[in-house]
């Protein structure tokens, strides 16, 4: 098996923020590279790097949106938040945890910090990630898989105490917690100083790393620091990423999904007609109503 | 989002020479204004027609009471202008303020002269936007007299398809000149009747 190399190790660009409560780097498509096309099925990521929220009784947050057309995986490190949607669903996605949310034919939803984590405030961390639909599944019934810490399968990887999450897909022929629509990899490895962790994918997915804590080494010559975003090339299958320092990474890798991509804004489908569409609905009301 | 460069939208709408058109609008003013910023306070003259390539503007007036009246938003390839001040050479009634990290192109009525002397299709072309502005102008008031909250609403989408999205519920209320209440009644009501993807 041939080894996958590194493309680019992409620096944090300065952040924006989404409604008031998040605070984020976007890295796809962002314009270093990882663009839609390029990290496909991966069609956006949002990165809130640690950043220290002080207590409010109005928590912060962004209000009522719709999304069509792909899912939504939202992975908490720090921090929580509340959301709740049009369908009448809700939750509390907590540190740890992730929301899987397949939007797909089109809800209505909003996220803000936890009432009582806002209150007091603190650090917070997180990595907002869409995933593409295929075209036989963008109107598929709207979905959540509220994914709880301790249900994500654990792989661990040595005596030091390092471990791999599976959230989506499989590590080490462990199946992850999540279902996807096609075949997507997404894992936290979570490495003590010196542990390293090998990881192997098919040649055509499109990989990527996102350095969440402390600092990495991949295939031993590559070395990626905090809040650094690795993009793999697709020359090979198989690459390693050893921590020096005690670190937590996230990797994804996904089969390109090879359709056209009309996206705008909350929408993405693959024609131009289609994002009309989804525009007149939104206007119509048929993704429901929300209170904001 | 997408850029509508000015250069096009005038080589799409006149059969202008190509080279003319960048020459010229190389003579414009591009600006880059942040979310926020002001192209038009009240009590300034209008010297200039925005036209925008990227972003969002809203003219606005704000009554004695202090409360804003939103007359126009303008997106992409959409422009703005206080006719009164800019044609008529009066003091601004109007703000013109950004909404949107917005990228615009300004021009004034020496531009519009030059380029209408040259050509006739630009002079026909101006002619009809002018004439188009005014159909929209006199819809919109007897909107204003007659048409219900969810009449009003209906057409802002067909106008605006995409503004639901940009712009604070309270803004596009203002622009409708209901109240936020009402608004948010009419697409509760909609989203009742029409309701049909979630189950």
């Amino acid at each position: 098996m041939a080894t996958r190399s590194v493309e680019a190790i992409i620096r944090p660009g300065s952040p924006h923020y989404v409604g008031d409560g998040f605070r984020v780097h976007n890295f796809i498509p962002g314009n270093q590279g990882a663009s839609m096309q390029r990290m496909n099925p991966f069609i956006m990521l949002d990165y809130n790097s640690k950043y220290r929220f002080a207590g409010t009784d109005k928590p912060r947050g962004v209000g009522v949106h719709p999304h069509r057309g792909f899912e939504t995986v939202t992975i908490a490190y720090q921090g929580k938040v509340a959301h709740h949607d049009s369908g009448g669903g809700g939750g509390v996605i907590a540190q740890g945890d992730v929301q899987w949310m397949t939007a797909a034919s089109g809800v209505l939803h909003k996220e803000y910090h936890e009432k009582e984590w806002a209150k007091e405030g603190g650090p917070f961390q997180m990595v907002q990630l869409w995933v593409n639909l295929p075209a036989r599944d963008k109107m598929s019934p709207p979905k959540y898989q509220a994914i709880q810490n301790n249900t994500i399968p654990k792989v661990t990887l040595d005596d030091a105490g390092s471990t791999v999450e599976v959230i989506a897909g499989t590590y080490q022929d462990t199946p992850g917690a999540a279902s996807t629509f096609t075949p997507v990899n997404l894992l936290n490895a979570r490495l003590k100083k010196g542990s390293a962790a090998g990881f192997s994918f098919p040649a055509p997915y499109n990989t990527a790393l996102v350095v969440i804590e402390g600092s990495i080494v991949i295939n031993g010559k590559n070395q990626a620091p905090t809040d650094h975003f690795v993009l793999m090339a697709n020359d090979g299958e198989s690459f390693t990423v050893e921590a020096t320092d005690d670190a937590v990474v996230l990797v994804m890798s996904g089969e390109p999904i090879h359709e056209p991509i009309a996206a705008h804004g909350p929408f993405v489908m693959n024609t131009r007609q289609e994002l009309i569409e989804a525009f007149e609905d939104f206007n119509q009301g048929k993704f429901g109503y929300l209170e904001d | 989002m997408n850029r509508f460069p000015f250069a096009t939208y005038l080589t799409s709408n006149t059969d202008l020479d190509e080279t003319m058109i960048h020459e010229l609008v190389h003579q414009c003013m591009n600006k880059s204004v942040d979310k926020g910023a002001y192209l038009l306070r009240q009590g300034e003259t209008c010297e200039y027609s925005i036209f925008v390539e990227k972003g969002l503007l809203k003219q606005f007036a704000i009554d004695d009471q202090g409360k804003e009246h939103i007359l126009q938003f303008a997106p992409e390839n959409w422009i703005v202008s206080d006719r009164a001040s800019a044609y008529f050479n009066q003091p601004s009634e109007y703000f013109i303020q950004a909404i949107e990290d917005s990228n615009v192109v300004l021009f004034d009525e020496a531009f519009i002269l030059q380029l209408a002397k040259s050509n006739a299709s630009f002079l026909e072309f101006n002619h009809r936007q002018l004439h188009n502005h005014i159909r929209q102008l006199q819809r919109r008031i007897l909107q204003l007299q007659s048409a219900t909250a969810s009449e009003r609403y209906q057409h802002f989408v067909k106008v605006y398809p995409d503004l639901l999205l940009r712009v604070p519920l309270v803004q596009i209320a203002s622009y409708l000149g209901i109240t936020p209440e009402s608004l948010s009644r009419v697409r509760r009501e909609l989203a009742q009747q029409n309701r049909t993807i979630l189950s």
